[in-house]
């Protein structure tokens, strides 16, 4: 069976498959896809994000070590993976 | 925790009891509109509990909850005062009453379920999701590295062989290459004393600990499972997978794991004994590409669900054709029977009267 050895070196198509700088090829600063995506879906997730701090907010002052964000927090992270889920294999060999 | 859900508890039972008044007519439906998501649990439960008898178990258990003791009581007079009327629509408001007090024993449940169960994954589009898609090999190969170079050190694959590889993700140069690299012990020998040889095709994936007790005292307790079958023994195990090993973050506010434990919302219960161990350019690839975290948990994922299901090619080819051809031999049949049926259902009967 024969892998074909790509250079990757010389790849100048594949829009966003990399994310590293194009135009300077000097600085090879790997970004991840995926903490990429998540940051770019923050927008989309405002709400259940706002639900979220307002509680951590809310639990501040408590000091029984019974109350948690956990519910507030599955939601907004539930809504960025809903976002990122279907994009990010297209950014990834 | 006990008395914060129980005042909770006597809060919603009055506004159960509000809206009981205003609906003569009742139904479990009201009542969802009044829901957070988090209470969505419960409120399957609630259409669970329609029978009598769990209606005597659960009046009997919220008896020792003492605030709802007088709301209660207030249901059962009502249900016993009615029935002797006995009218159905004051059945199905009896039956809500029963709801209710199984929706109360289930509301100090629901709670706790959401990082029980572990966050939901979502579903990513594997390449080899299609009914004739086939596995990516290349990133099979890439998965394969990932796993010696980072998993091996913990998680054995004990059903995986080396000659599994060949013609999947390696030639059987490379593989036999591989192989020798390891220690296996071999024997007896002729003088009857066990040795050990350089590994061969034939011989399993090596194990890290000798056993499983050697894995959990080195584990601080936890058994790192064999991933041989892993994304089969997972329910969703795929998605699970690759959510999980990508899916480290900080804690929600007001959750602390102890020392030892790392947070990770995917995995049941939230708190794991594996730390986060896909960090970029962890490994560098043979080919060149880019090992960022989720190109990592790609590609391993790839090669967990290759070694879990080695068939899966062969099996969507066999199932594509079988299932054509057993169609063609359904319509073949259907036109048969109705062919040979066409006697009997084109015959008329006439009925005469007997004089």
């Amino acid at each position: 069976m024969n892998l074909e050895k790509t250079d990757f070196n010389n790849t100048t198509s594949s829009v966003g498959l990399y994310f590293i700088v194009y135009s300077d090829r000097a600085e090879d600063e790997v970004v991840d896809p995926k903490k990429y995506l998540e940051e770019s879906c923050k927008p989309k997730c405002v709400k259940p994000l706002l639900e979220y701090q307002a509680c951590v907010k809310r639990i501040q002052g408590d000091d029984s070590g019974h109350k948690h964000c956990t519910g507030q927090y599955f939601d907004y992270w539930h809504c960025i993976d809903k976002c990122v889920a279907p994009k990010l294999f297209a950014k990834l060999k | 925790m006990q008395h914060t859900v129980s005042t909770w508890n006597t809060h919603f039972l009055s506004f159960i009891v509000l809206l009981i008044r205003s609906f003569p007519q009742s139904s479990p439906s009201p009542i969802s509109s009044l829901h957070s998501p988090r209470v969505d649990l419960v409120q399957s439960v609630n259409q669970m509990v329609g029978g009598g008898v769990i209606q005597q178990i659960l009046r009997r258990k919220l008896h020792s909850q003492s605030a709802a003791t007088p709301v209660l009581s207030w249901f059962a007079s009502k249900k016993v005062h009615e029935d002797a009327a006995g009218s159905s629509g004051v059945r199905a408001l009896a039956l809500l009453g029963a709801g209710v007090t199984g929706l109360l024993s289930f509301s100090t449940v629901a709670s706790a379920d959401e990082a029980e169960h572990g966050l939901a994954c979502p579903d990513y589009p594997w390449p080899h999701d299609g009914i004739l898609s086939s596995y990516d090999h290349a990133s099979i190969r890439r998965g394969h590295q990932v796993y010696q170079q980072v998993c091996a050190s913990c998680h054995s694959m004990s059903l995986i062989s080396y000659r599994d590889l060949v013609g999947v993700a390696y030639t059987e140069e490379e593989a036999k290459a591989m192989a020798a690299e390891i220690e296996v012990v071999d024997g007896p020998n002729d003088e009857g004393e066990m040795f050990t040889r350089p590994g061969k095709l034939s011989d399993r994936l090596p194990q890290p600990y000798a056993n499983e007790s050697a894995a959990r005292f080195a584990n601080g307790g936890a058994y790192p499972p064999d991933l041989s079958l892993i994304t089969k023994a997972r329910h969703n195990g795929q998605n699970y997978v690759f959510a999980l090993l990508t899916g480290y973050r900080d804690p929600p506010a007001g959750i602390s794991i102890r020392e030892g434990l790392h947070y990770n919302p995917y995995f049941p219960g939230g708190a794991i004994a594996m730390p986060k161990m896909l960090n970029d350019e962890a490994v560098e690839y043979e080919d060149g590409v880019p090992a960022t975290e989720a190109q990592m948990g790609k590609d391993v994922v790839s090669f967990l669900s290759w070694a879990a299901e080695p068939e899966m090619e062969e099996r969507k080819l066999m199932g594509f054709k079988w299932i054509f051809l057993l169609s063609l031999a359904l319509l073949q049949a259907a036109y048969y029977r109705r062919l040979k049926w066409s006697v009997l259902k084109s015959r008329k009967l006439v009925l005469d009267v007997v004089n």
